[in-house]
């Protein structure tokens, strides 16, 4: 065993550091600095920051230098992860398709899409959004009904997707699309690269319990998409899905467990200036019990990280191990916003901006892990995956 | 970055594994359980212990140790726990890790080439009757070179050749079984794949070892809890074997979701605690700055883990989980003794509360 990383890596850590500090304006790190900005202001801030850390080198980290990327270790995009969390670097804007889009067209994608969607994500010239879930199509993803009939010349596509994730501000969006639905469920099925601008497209934002209108719906009405768009082979968007998918394993939680850890820590902090029972609420053994047991699983999903890297950098085969990384972060992260919210009690629950604009972090975060065990695969469906694919449990 | 054990530590793990198999399997720990009238200290496994080494590893190369680590150690404490292997092995590596930390030259090479070649049993004698275990409540006070006092649960006590007790200050001594106004007095025990005992030194002389009461507790802590991990990892294992042939209503049991998602959490659980006891190990014996923290979480984890694998391996194995004949029982108590012993779930996690909140 040895968890140092080597030169090289550390190397990359200081640079990345000097860069961060040196570029990452100071009154963001303000308290309520990001909340009190108007919510679409701060996605262009987000936007334009993320682009200009992009020009200067620091994004598609583990990607080949061909298609833009950095070239860079497993253990690089660990530790990216882990300092830009530490930095207090916002999450990207265009999460779906750095994380899926473009390692998959990396795979499956024609020089041409290579040579434009990679840079244009990169860059932040395009949001990508991602079109999967449907109203009748959530974690049994497969019943999908979103048509394209061939005309010809061009897709025409009809249907409904649901809960994309920022779908207002989608340029583009990678959907899974029925071309053919005399074929066994799974066999007729296509993944189409779609203009969100084009005629027919229709976005409307969903508004969630943290009042955010992250996620929406997209309408597709008689879109015409060009025959070109498509990523991979006609009717085998399934395949092509299962191995988009497939890229968020190996990739380590190093980023959760840092963000995670110092939620903690801040929740500690509450504890010991609030007062339960007439004693400090830092007291309560109840709470100290949560407290201990949220950073048993805090380290142990850092420890799980590490496994990870390991077996990425040993080029072992992950199989179905992420399902247990998310399984370990989304809801060791629930417990932790709930334990915020037992020792904030009732002044948790207490807003002070308009319409939960001015949420304080870790309230945003309590709502928050409410969805983040059922996005990205239902806790209930990793558990089913664990059970058969890990554990060979009979279906 | 390398989190994983090396090559030559699999190999041990293997080593260890196959020779239990063919060896010492089931029948032999059942035999043993049975026996309750018996010393639980099987003469071929002690023979073995000394033969291939599991007696020596941290035992330095100037005494005929192989001068390995705990990490080394917590491969064959998994193996241990894994088949519910019964014998001083643990009590024995754990006197021989206090002479080690704390102990002189002279005495480490009084002492540890006996260790190496399995020619004394020691044991841990620092647990106060009523059951405080830490320093402050420590089995014996001191009065001019001779100890006084009575520890409790104190395992292989009756075939102990030496025990490591400690005072109150924190302080470790020994004291040798035969010497005057040491009594040993045999308790019963749910987990028969121990022995228990009351030792009682009245005046007894002792010889003090030193102050490191702490670092020999590390060890017991992480040594435990890999116990617990194979104990679990073992539960686990043969409770997804059982259920996937199992039929019930026409189908086997392991389909049914109720079963699948314990079964599947209980997985991930046990994954955690086996990260969490290998770092625990490693952070010890490298001297990591989060060692401290990283045993209370190791030894937390286990704890919770073990008795709820041990627990679900009786819930969904049905009635022949809860008969004497299946070996089920001898996981689930196994695992809830060692579960208190050196702090259970809780006692750590509030240990783990204090270094948020310090």
């Amino acid at each position: 065993m040895d968890l140092s990383y080597n030169a090289e890596d550390e190397q990359f850590r200081s640079e990345l550091r000097g860069w961060l500090e040196a570029n990452i304006p100071r009154e963001w790190s303000r308290p309520g600095f990001w909340s009190s900005l108007d919510r679409e202001e701060a996605f262009a801030l987000r936007r334009d920051w993320e682009a200009r850390k992009a020009e200067a080198g620091w994004a598609g980290i583990s990607w080949p230098t061909e298609y833009g990327g950095r070239g860079g270790t497993p253990a690089q995009k660990a530790i990216y992860d882990e300092e830009t969390v530490r930095a207090s670097v916002p999450y990207t804007v265009n999460p779906l398709g750095l994380t899926f889009l473009a390692p998959s067209v990396m795979v499956f994608g024609t020089e041409e899409q290579k040579k434009t969607i990679i840079p244009d994500l990169l860059f932040n010239r395009v949001i990508w959004c991602q079109g999967f879930s449907e109203p009748g199509a959530g974690s049994d993803l497969a019943a999908l009904s979103t048509r394209a009939e061939d005309q010809g010349d061009h897709w025409l596509v009809n249907g409904q997707k649901v809960w994309t994730t920022n779908a207002m501000h989608g340029d583009w969006i990678f959907t899974l699309v029925r071309t053919n639905p005399d074929a066994p469920r799974h066999a007729g099925i296509s993944m189409l690269l779609i203009d969100m601008h084009a005629e027919g497209v229709e976005a409307r934002p969903l508004k969630q319990m943290s009042g955010e209108s992250e996620f929406g719906e997209v309408f597709f009405t008689d879109v015409r998409v060009p025959k070109s768009s498509i990523l991979g082979p006609v009717d085998k968007g399934w395949e092509v899905a299962m191995v988009l998918l497939s890229f968020e394993r190996g990739s380590s939680a190093m980023g959760q467990y840092t963000g995670f850890r110092r939620e903690l820590d801040q929740v500690a902090a509450l504890a010991k200036g609030r007062e339960r029972f007439g004693k400090p609420a830092a007291e309560d053994p109840q709470l100290r019990q949560k407290l201990g047991a949220s950073l048993v699983e805090l380290e142990l999903l850092k420890l799980h990280s590490l496994h990870i890297l390991t077996a990425v950098e040993q080029g072992r085969e992950l199989g179905f191990e992420a399902s247990m990384t998310k399984l370990q972060w989304s809801e060791a992260h629930q417990d932790l916003g709930e334990l915020f919210l037992d020792v904030a009690e009732l002044s948790g629950q207490e807003t002070t901006g308009e319409d939960f604009a001015g949420l304080d972090p870790l309230q945003h975060s309590a709502l928050w892990s409410r969805s983040e065990t059922i996005w990205g695969g239902s806790s209930q469906v990793q558990r089913n995956v664990v059970a058969e694919r890990v554990l060979g449990l009979p279906r | 970055m390398y989190f994983a054990l090396t090559d030559e530590q699999r190999d041990l793990g293997r080593t260890v594994r196959d020779y239990l198999a063919d060896r010492f399997g089931p029948e032999q720990v059942r035999a043993v359980y049975e026996d309750a009238a018996g010393d639980g200290h099987p003469a071929e496994l002690w023979k073995a212990c000394a033969e291939q080494g599991w007696l020596a590893v941290t035992v330095p190369e100037q005494y005929d140790g192989l001068g390995l680590g705990l990490l080394d150690l917590a491969v064959i404490a998994r193996a241990w726990g894994a088949s519910t292997i019964p014998g001083p092995w643990l009590p024995t590596v754990l006197g021989g890790e206090a002479i080690r930390i704390a102990g002189s030259p002279e005495q480490q090479a009084e002492w540890l080439p006996k260790v190496a070649a399995g020619e004394v049993v020691l044991s841990i004698a620092t647990r106060r009757e009523g059951g405080d275990w830490t320093a402050a409540g420590a089995a014996c006070t001191e009065s001019g070179g001779t100890l006084s006092g009575t520890a409790a649960q104190v395992e292989y006590a009756a075939v102990a050749d030496a025990f490591v007790t400690a005072t109150a200050d924190g302080r470790l001594w020994l004291v040798e079984a035969a010497a005057p106004g040491v009594t040993v007095v045999r308790t019963g025990g749910l987990d028969r794949t121990t022995r228990l005992a009351t030792v009682t030194f009245a005046d007894s002389p002792a010889t003090l070892l030193g102050d490191d009461l702490d670092s020999l507790y590390g060890a017991a802590m992480v040594l435990t809890a890999n116990d617990l991990v194979g104990i679990a990892r073992s539960a686990l294992t043969r409770t997804v074997a059982y259920d996937k042939e199992r039929e019930q209503f026409g189908r086997p049991v392991g389909s049914f979701q109720a079963i699948k998602h314990a079964l599947a959490d209980l997985h991930v659980a046990v994954s955690m605690a086996e990260h969490g006891a290998l770092y625990a190990a490693y952070a010890l014996d490298s001297g990591q700055p989060d060692a401290v923290q990283a045993v209370h979480v190791a030894k937390s984890k286990a704890s919770d883990v073990a008795r709820d694998a041990t627990a679900a391996m009786i819930q969904y194995l049905g009635g022949i989980g809860y008969t004497w004949e299946h070996d089920a029982h001898f996981a689930f108590k196994r695992a809830k003794r060692e579960e208190y012993a050196y702090g259970d779930g809780a006692w750590h996690k509030e240990k783990l509360a204090q270094l948020l909140l310090a």
